[in-house]
């Protein structure tokens, strides 16, 4: 056997009604609890539209995070110093379901369709259709792509108006009916420089462009009947994570065009999938309110959360780590956790004693009856036995004679008991 | 023969003992139900803090901050028999303020778009299969959630020898018992906010909803007082019938593409893991 090594992960995870939370997770899952779970946001200040809809890493070091809300509020925090910044996206109408870090630069983007990039010197805004996400390439910061209902994926370069590449829908199916599009989440597929995109769809699709190939998509998959709602990249090349809105949670391998692995347990819909890249753990929220952590090469669900709201966006910190604002206390509770276990070691043996204590009795109790078995065995074997018996054996009897006397007095005392209790005499 | 002879000495000694011995808890599934982390009660502040925050946020904090008056739209699935009829008139008699009408082929989606246009706050559904009903289908209105039910052993009134007649035209007051969850909770709200939020108390009918093992029963009476006032009368005006809830789905009906908060199906064998596990 393997010892794992204990490793903490840092997972922030951001619900609909506006709470923010840090988790200190631990791969040692038995240590895992309620203490490693942070409120960042006052639960009590907010207000009806502040829910979280989309949350980002602003920078390389990931200590520092931009969260777009639902009454179009862009904040950004700091891990260490909490919020720093906040902007107000009120160019156009929708909640924020986009942002991104181009330098210097602020991308936002509203369910309205319109991207806007923030610079100390210029701003500039490009319309480009009702959109359900937007996301900068992780590579090539300057490329994003964007996607909605009926307005199929978009590549787009900053500084350009146009998009350098526009997708094209599949040919008619054998009906000849035109395949409806909906790009519910997208992708960029890493160390590719922004050439191939990942989309998934609320008509049940999941499909890869690549924007120097061709229009069309090079490899589609179809899952009938379920929508998919979000998609994140997994560990292996041209292999993407896909959840849908039925509360299933698959790894799409694009190569092979097929659905991979399938990662049961969730009940709600899956809102975001996050990877943990050593070990590998993928963690999802959901909309039944739970933050699940899958093990990904057995599949296994390792850990499952409440956290009383619902669920919109995991993110999680690998390049560095924040400790818990709490972690005073919980170091200082760690050696009076030590002391309970002392505690509860010493209560061990106290049990231990205890049980030793109440063994005693049942031993006594058990003793007799072998001594009154063997005394009735004995008394008829003594009665035509051999001298030598005889011999040792005359005080044996006495005792046993005692004995069996004292016995037959307790059993006449239990009987009078009975009796007294009993009501048919006392009646 | 001996254990018999036990029991009944063991019945006499508790006769004898007399009732100063307090009644112990009798073993159920329900008292011996697995402990449910969502569950409100004895959780701490923070984590209740935060699910009444939830609740003062979701879609249906408006009604339950009395800004407006239900109005209840009654529909069935299409061509629906007799009993389906009466039991959807049956309804429309105990929900204030509501309609029935028949769907004309109409698909769910169209029924919610033009319910939002009357200003419709809830839409309910009930399918139909075998002449019995079957399916409730609950539409809060004018974005969600959607909840999804099996109807069973439904009793309209002259099933249960009964008159629709008696059942008043004042509003009823609602008793939802047991929703414990989080889940449960959603559910008995939704239930809840089809009802006038001010309940006339003269006309002394009161609308239960008992959930008993996810089973949600529902039953209608008329009380009156005993006269020493310690006591109410029952008398059951009808209909009653049972609910089991399917799926949740978070915005209006969209079974295709909605995000579901919580559905069963696929997964059964997943959940169901013990029989003392309940999600309500």
């Amino acid at each position: 056997m393997l010892l794992i090594e204990d490793k903490e992960i840092d997972i922030f995870v951001a619900s609909k009604i506006g709470s923010l939370k840090h988790i200190k997770y631990h791969t040692d899952t038995t240590k895992n609890n309620k203490k490693y779970i942070e409120n960042l946001v006052d639960i009590k200040t907010l207000q009806k539209d502040e829910g979280i809809t989309r949350m980002e890493w602003s920078n390389a070091e990931q200590t520092e995070m931009l969260i777009g809300r639902k009454n179009q509020q862009i904040q950004i925090y700091n891990t260490l110093q909490g919020f720093t910044k906040s902007y107000t996206a009120d160019f156009a109408p929708g909640e924020v379901v986009g942002l991104g870090r181009c330098k210097r630069k602020l991308l936002a983007a509203v369910s309205s369709g319109v991207v806007k990039i923030w610079s100390k010197k210029a701003e500039e805004v490009i319309n480009v259709g009702k959109i359900d996400r937007m996301r900068v390439c992780a590579d090539d910061d300057t490329v994003f792509a964007t996607g909605g209902e009926e307005n199929d994926l978009k590549i787009w370069r900053i500084g350009e108006p146009a998009p350098t590449f526009v997708a094209k829908n599949l040919p008619h199916d054998w009906l000849q009916l035109r395949r409806p599009v909906w790009v519910t989440d997208l992708v960029f597929l890493p160390q590719e420089g922004g050439r191939l995109v990942g989309v998934c769809s609320r008509h049940g699709y999941v499909r890869l462009y690549d924007s120097r190939a061709q229009r069309r998509p090079v490899i589609a998959v179809d899952f009938e009947k379920m929508a998919a709602t979000c998609i994140a990249n997994s560990f292996d090349e041209r292999q993407v994570l896909v959840g849908f809105g039925r509360g299933q949670l698959h790894q799409v391998d694009l190569r092979k065009g097929k659905p991979d692995k399938g990662y049961k347990g969730c009940v709600g819909a899956v809102t975001d999938i996050s990877i943990v890249k050593e070990p590998r753990l993928i963690v999802s929220s959901s909309l039944d309110r739970q933050l699940r952590v899958h093990d990904y090469a057995s599949k296994e669900l390792v850990y499952k959360q409440y956290l009383t709201s619902k669920l919109s966006c995991v993110l999680i910190q690998s390049e560095s780590s924040t400790p818990l604002s709490r972690v005073e206390e919980v170091k200082e509770e760690k050696p009076e956790l030590g002391v309970e276990e002392i505690e509860a070691d010493d209560l061990d043996t106290l049990f231990d004693n205890m049980e030793t204590v109440s063994e005693k009795p049942k031993k006594m109790k058990l003793k007799p009856e072998p001594e009154e078995l063997p005394a009735k065995k004995i008394r008829p074997s003594s009665e035509g036995a051999t001298d030598a018996d005889l011999d040792n054996t005359d005080d044996a009897i006495k005792k046993l004679l005692r004995s069996t006397e004292k016995q037959k007095r307790k059993r006449e005392q239990k009987k009078k008991e009975k009796k007294a209790k009993s009501v048919f005499h006392n009646a | 023969m001996a254990r018999g002879k036990d029991k009944k000495k063991r019945k006499l000694e508790k006769k004898q003992e007399g009732d100063d011995v307090p009644k112990k808890v009798p073993h159920t599934l329900e008292s011996l139900r697995e402990k449910d982390e969502t569950m409100l009660a004895n959780v701490d502040e923070e984590e209740k803090l935060e699910a009444q925050k939830d609740m003062e946020l979701d879609e249906l904090s408006s009604y339950y901050e009395n800004s407006y008056e239900p109005k209840v739209l009654i529909t069935y699935s299409d061509n629906p028999h007799n009993k389906t009829r009466i039991f959807g008139k049956e309804l429309c008699r105990i929900i204030p303020n509501s309609i029935s009408r028949y769907r004309q082929r109409s698909s769910v989606k169209r029924i919610v778009q033009s319910a939002i246009r009357e200003s419709v706050t809830d839409v309910i559904i009930v399918n139909e299969n075998q002449k019995q009903p079957n399916g409730f289908l609950l539409i809060h209105l004018p974005n969600g959630p959607t909840a999804h039910f099996r109807l069973s052993s439904c009793k309209i009134t002259p099933e249960l020898r009964k008159d629709y007649k008696e059942i008043t035209n004042h509003r009823p007051e609602v008793i939802l018992n047991n929703f414990s969850t989080r889940l449960g909770l959603t559910v008995g709200r939704m239930l809840g906010a089809l009802f006038h939020y001010e309940p006339q108390f003269r006309g002394r009918r009161a609308v239960t909803f008992h959930n008993q093992r996810d089973y949600i029963f529902f039953r209608h009476h008329r009380y009156e007082f005993t006269s020493d006032g310690r006591r109410a009368k029952l008398r059951e005006l009808g209909p009653r019938f049972t609910l089991k809830l399917i799926s949740l789905q978070q915005g209006t009906f969209d079974s295709k593409r909605g995000d579901y908060e919580w559905i069963i199906a696929g997964r059964r064998h997943q959940m169901e893991t013990s029989r003392r596990k309940f999600f309500l």
